[in-house]
């Protein structure tokens, strides 16, 4: 199975993977993963970096239907670090603070969803209006 | 709860098994997903351990090299990691909101000392210069006006002392000075005047504490005595302080008529403030509490804080 058959598309060291269905989360995992352990990460925060991406694009497949999954090595000359973004044209978010305070929905009150992942990473944007779609942006530095 | 995770450990051997001969991605997505539906419902970390023990223990007895042990105990971590990883997102959230607690109560504890303060040092120090102002204006007046005028001057004078007193209850002056068993000292004469039984304090301290934990101690021990005043029939309470290597613990025991635990209710929402207030204080700390009571038993109340890691805040916070 070639690069193109996953939907993932190399852009040098980024890759993008469209999320549609649980089958994509699965990809958008084990690219993310590979790119954590290529990278050097540790073990159990590649398995962090694959809990963000499965938090991230749970939330494309329930809410937003279709969405992608962007990952990019990033080097601020000291650390090498995962960005990972994603983004949909979904319904988006109305009350962004009530979102990141409980999630979408009761998973939130557990500490998962987007307030789950923000703890998980280094830094985390969120871009959202009604209609607008929603975009998620996280990092996480290397230890 | 049972059937939740019978299933569960249904699943996590039919995936461990998967695993072993694909040893794909989607095996670990599918783990994490059980690891979430897990905590969804109510499972805890121990009952994932021992599902994943299991399901190991079958595998392993089917590897029959050591090579092949050795493959099953490092895909078996692979998968056991994925099935903690919500449990983790959810342990972080658990540590945020214990710091925020604990800020909150920091947050309170410096309006009720503002409070106290504006109590004591301007409204009460306000009425007792009306009292002597007052005096100043019966000087030299007849008896009769006088005596007209002492009557102004009793009422204002016990308002000051009351408005004292109710400075000191608030935030007693001797728990920033002295520590907190001269505090429970204070504390307890003055329960036990109120309603008339003893109230002794036993123990030591190896100094003070910090802050955070002597506001804490002190407060949920007041919050006890106010449930024995109110409900306990007691003749007899005891405050214990003992201080271990790590943690400070803090008995409140009582020979009253004590309670039936399960009737105050299992829920949290069902239980009375004071119990909630108490849980919360301590939790905040990182603390653990437990009452121990029966209908005729007399009541209990074991406290442990532990004293590592609280000190870099809470001093300035007091």
């Amino acid at each position: 199975m070639s690069a193109k058959d996953l939907g993932i598309s190399v852009l040098g060291a980024d890759a993008r993977v469209q999320i549609r269905s649980d089958s994509d989360i699965v990809v958008a995992r084990q690219k993310g993963r590979a790119m954590a352990t290529a990278s050097s990460f540790a073990p159990a925060e590649a398995t962090l970096i694959a809990t963000a991406i499965s938090e991230l694009a749970r939330n494309i497949v329930l809410y937003a239907k279709t969405g992608e999954v962007i990952l990019k090595i990033v080097d601020n000359g000291n650390r090498h670090g995962i960005k990972i973004i994603a983004a949909d044209e979904g319904p988006g978010i109305a009350d962004l603070d009530r979102a990141m305070q409980l999630g979408y929905s009761t998973s939130g009150s557990l500490g998962l969803g987007l307030p789950g992942v923000k703890r998980l990473m280094d830094e985390f944007e969120i871009v959202s209006a009604p209609g607008k779609g929603t975009r998620v942006t996280v990092l996480k530095w290397r230890t | 709860m049972n059937g939740t995770v019978q299933d569960l450990a249904r699943d996590y051997a039919s995936v461990l098994r998967t695993y072993l001969t694909d040893e794909d991605e989607a095996c670990l997505h599918r783990v994490y997903e059980l690891g979430r539906r897990a905590l969804n419902a109510d499972c805890g970390i121990l009952d994932i351990t021992v599902l994943h023990q299991k399901a190991l223990i079958v595998a392993l007895r089917q590897a029959s090299t050591d090579e092949e042990r050795e493959r099953v105990l490092r895909l078996g971590h692979a998968l056991f990691l994925e099935a903690l990883s919500p449990f983790d997102m959810s342990q972080r959230q658990c540590r945020d909101a214990s710091v925020g607690l604990r800020r909150l109560n920091e947050t309170l504890e410096g309006e009720v000392r503002r409070i106290a303060h504006a109590l004591h040092d301007e409204a009460a120090q306000l009425l007792v210069s009306v009292d002597l102002a007052v005096d100043e204006v019966a000087f030299g007046l007849p008896a009769h006006v006088r005596d007209r005028l002492d009557k102004i001057r009793a009422p204002l004078r016990q308002c000051a002392s009351e408005l004292r007193r109710l400075s000191h209850e608030l935030r007693p002056p001797v728990l920033d000075d002295l520590g907190l068993i001269p505090a429970l000292e204070f504390l307890a004469d003055g329960v036990s005047s109120r309603i008339g039984i003893p109230v002794v304090v036993t123990g030591s301290t190896d100094g003070r504490q910090p802050g955070a934990v002597e506001i804490a101690v002190y407060r949920v021990v007041q919050e006890a005595l106010s449930n024995v005043a109110k409900h306990a029939h007691a003749s007899n309470v005891v405050i214990e302080i003992r201080q271990s290597e790590s943690a400070l613990h803090c008995t409140v025991r009582d020979n009253g008529t004590g309670f039936d635990m399960s009737a105050v209710g299992a829920k949290p929402a069902e239980r009375g403030l004071g119990l909630l207030a108490i849980r919360e204080r301590i939790d905040a700390l990182g603390g653990t509490h437990q009452i121990v009571t029966a209908p005729g038993e007399g009541t209990e109340l074991l406290l442990t804080v532990p004293l590592g890691g609280t000190n870099g805040d809470s001093r300035s916070a007091r």
